[in-house]
């Protein structure tokens, strides 16, 4: 047999596009029944967009209600003066993204075709604005003027770059194009006087004053260089270093960056330094050279059963810990009982690494760096804030929300997928207690797992062992969530064959590489729709924070923005922003997830 | 080599002896006995539901059997995962259903167990899976996913991820069952290579053709039993059970 050296794929030909013209007719008006639909549901839209944009324009909306309090809404009361934080947080996570886009290299382009459609939408919009917004004829002159703007552009980019085929060759890098567009959001911010507008008589009045959104231009404006400067750096770094190893690297920082810019760049622990230096540098020290002897000798090649059992009995140890804390037994510092699981956590795994001395030593390493990073963050998380805020939390607001979110879907996620395993598991005490959890989770709202773990907890917990605010909230709602996501991802473990399990162990791997390697990815893989799903849902309901005194986004705008005298009563305004911050965000995830999906596809068939 | 010299000269690489295996109340082995020498290759025919995917899987523990004993190449198999982790890098397995990874690329399929079990370094990994593509005929392949490939192709490639792990044995649970006719070819002809190449083979198939060819020794089973073993010569052209004589005048 003859195989073509590569995947060559002959070029497909493309699609001739089509007018809009012929769109129109295929998709509107093939039929008499689908022309009435056309014209019912046009009606209905133009009715409700002329209503929302009434509603939106009207001379009664305070819209400065939500512009002056912007600040509010993203992050609270956090301190003007500590802002700095903020700003360094967001840097941080703007260098990562840019960093990254350039080691996955994003290799996506846009077809100039696309793009002069989108300009021909945002024409057709504006044009659909000029004529169904309770406007001035003046405005309405200079709103037509710009849609025509729009449309000319792309209708000439449509007729001008299509070759004598009627297709589309050229192209954009997406990733530039990304850059652009932002670029230009930033540049509006020098330009545009946002912020504070009133309507009189259908006139667009800005007031006077430095608004919000304009004190942020300078930052923004790092931001973005930042981005776009650590893409180039990334791009630069590509032929420097292995690109496995940039990818290692950037995950890490990446599962890292929310615990670090959280609870340390953001909350500003005030750390006690007698009790560091009397208390958890021994400690940290105890564990690192303890466990990491303990670790050298389990990973001695050739130990067979004997480091199973072990590693069996620690993992006991490390459980029967926690279920001493919740009864007071054996007062210790929490940061021990969760030194211990991670031992037997790394027990389980060191047969994996029993081969030369070179390897078990990294092991060992990668042993000391992990007890390094969780205890100075146990640490952190413990020390009380700096910063005094109205609320049990530091943090308010959207920066709440996302923190939040993102926090309990990072750490649910491993949680889920060990209790997936553990309630599929052929041991049957894993069996039961799994299933035991996930049942009772189950059967509990969330509200009142968040009042659980903020008020009712820390009560009982005995001397010693103390849990920060949003550390209890995000406790909880990781709990929760993992019980969910376990059930999502074990639907998935069930559709992984019985010949995989089978294969793999006749190559010799082990249970846990078997579950690594095979199983996960593609049970995972089956399961993105409705982890998905679940994710989103994690998002949105972040709003039920506020049931524990948070100040999340939804009660600044529903409760504290009204509450201001100078805006008294003023609600819908505020709840129509944050719908569409919502939506924003739970759009775009499941945007990628659709990306994600198509993907991962590529070795499915 | 013919299978008397086989099996005078060289070391026993599998032994089984009295092996008893339950599925529930329904005995699916009874009382296998057999003995397998080194650089032997032997076929196991029979009956569907005979019991021969239950026998070969026996050999590397995918099953375990309830009595008697099984020792492959020194080693007792037992409940004791040392062993079961010993036999199982040394004994590969090839499916009648492929069982390749679809979620990796070829080339990861080949390099899995070598870098981890065998703990080999990446590079020596990759280039000893690219050698071995070569040798199934198919180093073109090596950056494709499973799904991408052709059956005959993917059982090659199954092959080669089972050769990686430098097995002493080789199990082959119908390897061409799966496959259109012009696939078929493709994939016994490596099997032949690998053979010729000295390679202790324990195949169940239904190609006659290739039982006649490649085997040293061919063990009949019936309803869990051993109930004629030979050479090809003697197992096709006169074969002692009335139930070995049945087979045959159904299959040929
Ligand atoms: N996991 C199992 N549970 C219960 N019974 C089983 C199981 N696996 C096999 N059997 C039974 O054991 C008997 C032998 O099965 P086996 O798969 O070894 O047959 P076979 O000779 O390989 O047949 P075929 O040629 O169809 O593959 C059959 O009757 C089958 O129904
Ligand atoms: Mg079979």
């Amino acid at each position: 047999m003859n195989e073509p050296a590569t995947i060559k794929v002959e070029s497909r030909p493309k699609e001739p596009s089509r007018t809009p013209r012929e769109w129109i007719r295929k998709n509107l008006f093939s039929n008499t029944p689908n022309t009435i639909l056309t014209f019912i549901f046009g009606a209905i839209s133009i009715y409700a967009i002329r209503e929302l944009l009434g509603f939106i324009l009207s001379g009664e909306r305070r819209w400065g209600a939500v512009a002056t309090n912007m600040r509010l809404l993203m992050a609270q009361g956090y301190p003007a003066n500590q802002f700095v934080r903020v700003w360094f947080t967001l840097g941080c996570l703007m260098a990562l993204s840019g960093l990254s886009l350039a080691t996955w290299r994003a290799s996506g382009r846009l077809s100039l075709g696309k793009i002069s459609t989108w300009t021909m939408n945002l024409g057709g919009g504006l044009a659909l604005f000029a004529i169904l917004a309770p406007i001035s004829w003046a405005s309405r002159l200079g709103w037509i003027i710009a849609a025509a703007l729009f449309l000319l552009v792309g209708l000439s980019m449509w007729f001008g770059l299509r070759d004598s085929e009627k297709r589309f060759s050229g192209s954009v890098p997406t990733v530039w194009f990304t850059y652009g567009f932002l670029g230009v959001l930033v540049l509006s911010l020098w330009t545009v006087p946002y912020g504070h507008y009133a309507f009189v008589d259908g006139e667009l009045i800005a007031e006077t004053g430095r608004t919000v959104a304009m004190s942020t231009k300078l930052p923004f404006t790092v931001m973005w260089l930042i981005l776009v400067g650590s893409y180039l750096i990334g791009t630069q770094v590509r032929q420097w270093i292995p690109i496995g190893r940039t990818k290692a690297v950037l995950i890490g920082l990446w599962f890292l960056s929310p615990f670090v810019l959280n609870w340390i760049v953001l909350r500003d622990p005030d750390f006690d330094y007698a009790h560091i230096a009397s208390t958890d540098i021994p400690l940290a020290l105890m564990f690192a050279i303890g466990g990491g002897l303990v670790l050298y000798l389990l990973s001695k090649p050739d130990l067979g059963e004997i480091g199973r059992i072990v590693a069996i009995i620690f993992l006991i140890f490390a459980i029967f810990n926690w279920v001493a804390a919740f009864f007071g037994w054996y007062p210790m510092l929490q940061k021990v009982r969760i030194s211990f699981v991670l031992l037997a956590l790394a027990a389980l795994v060191a047969p994996n690494f029993a081969a030369d001395k070179k390897t078990r030593l990294r092991f060992v390493a990668s042993w000391i760096g992990l007890i390094a990073v969780s205890h100075w963050l146990i640490t952190a998380i413990n020390s009380p804030s700096t910063l005094k805020l109205q609320g049990p939390t530091y943090l308010g607001g959207f920066s709440l929300t996302l923190f939040v979110a993102v926090l309990t879907l990072l750490l649910s996620f491993p949680l889920g997928v060990l209790l997936a395993l553990g309630r599929t598991s052929t041991m049957p005490i894993a069996r039961v207690l799994s299933t035991a959890y996930i049942e009772s989770i189950r059967g509990v709202p969330l509200i009142t797992i968040l009042f659980f773990f903020s008020n009712i907890l820390p009560l009982f917990l005995p001397e010693g062992m103390e849990i920060a605010e949003l550390a209890a909230i995000v406790t909880g709602y990781t709990l929760f969530s993992a019980a969910y996501l376990a059930e999502n991802v074990r639907g998935g473990l069930q559709s992984v064959m019985r010949g995989q399990y089978e294969a793999a162990d006749a190559i010799g791997l082990t249970t846990s590489q078997r579950t690594g390697f095979i199983v996960i990815p593609q049970a995972l893989r089956v399961s993105i729709p409705p982890l998905v799903g679940q994710a989103i849902g994690v998002f949105k309901e972040t709003s039920l924070v506020a049931i524990v005194g948070a100040f999340d986004l939804l009660r600044i705008a529903a409760y504290v923005v009204p509450s201001q005298t100078e805006f008294l009563g003023v609600k819908r305004e505020g709840l129509l922003l944050i719908s569409v911050i919502y939506f924003i965000v739970a759009f775009s995830m499941s945007k990628y997830s659709q990306k994600l999906e198509e993907r991962v596809g590529l070795g499915e068939r | 080599m013919s299978a008397e010299t086989a099996h005078t000269t060289r070391p026993d690489m599998i032994v089984c002896e009295n092996v008893d295996k339950w599925f529930g109340d329904f005995q699916a082995l009874k009382g296998v006995t057999a003995t397998i020498a080194e650089q032997e290759v032997v076929v196991v025919l029979g009956p569907s539901g005979s019991g021969k995917s239950t026998w070969i899987r026996c050999i590397n523990r995918l099953e375990a059997h309830e009595k008697g004993t099984i020792v492959v190449d020194g080693v007792e198999l037992t409940n004791d995962l040392r062993n079961i982790e010993k036999i199982r890098s040394e004994v590969g397995m090839v499916f009648q259903q492929f069982n390749l990874f679809p979620h990796i690329t070829v080339l990861d399929n080949v390099t899995l167990a070598p870098k981890w079990v065998r703990k080999m370094p990446k590079a020596e990994a990759e280039n000893k899976a690219k050698e071995l593509l070569e040798m199934v005929g198919i180093p073109e392949q090596a950056s494709k996913y499973p799904g991408q490939l052709s059956g005959g192709q993917q059982q090659r490639v199954a092959i080669a991820r089972a050769l990686a792990m430098e097995p002493r044995i080789m199990l082959f649970d119908e390897p061409t069952s799966a496959l259109d006719p012009e696939m078929i070819k493709e994939v016994l002809d490596v099997m032949r290579d690998l053979a010729l190449g000295g390679m202790t083979m324990m195949v169940v198939t239904h190609e006659m053709g290739f039982a006649r060819e490649v085997a040293d020794r061919i063990f009949f089973l019936e309803s869990g039993e051993i109930v004629e073993e030979g050479t090809p010569e003697h197992f096709f052209t006169n074969p002692t059970e009335d139930r070995t004589k049945l087979f045959l005048s159904q299959i040929l």
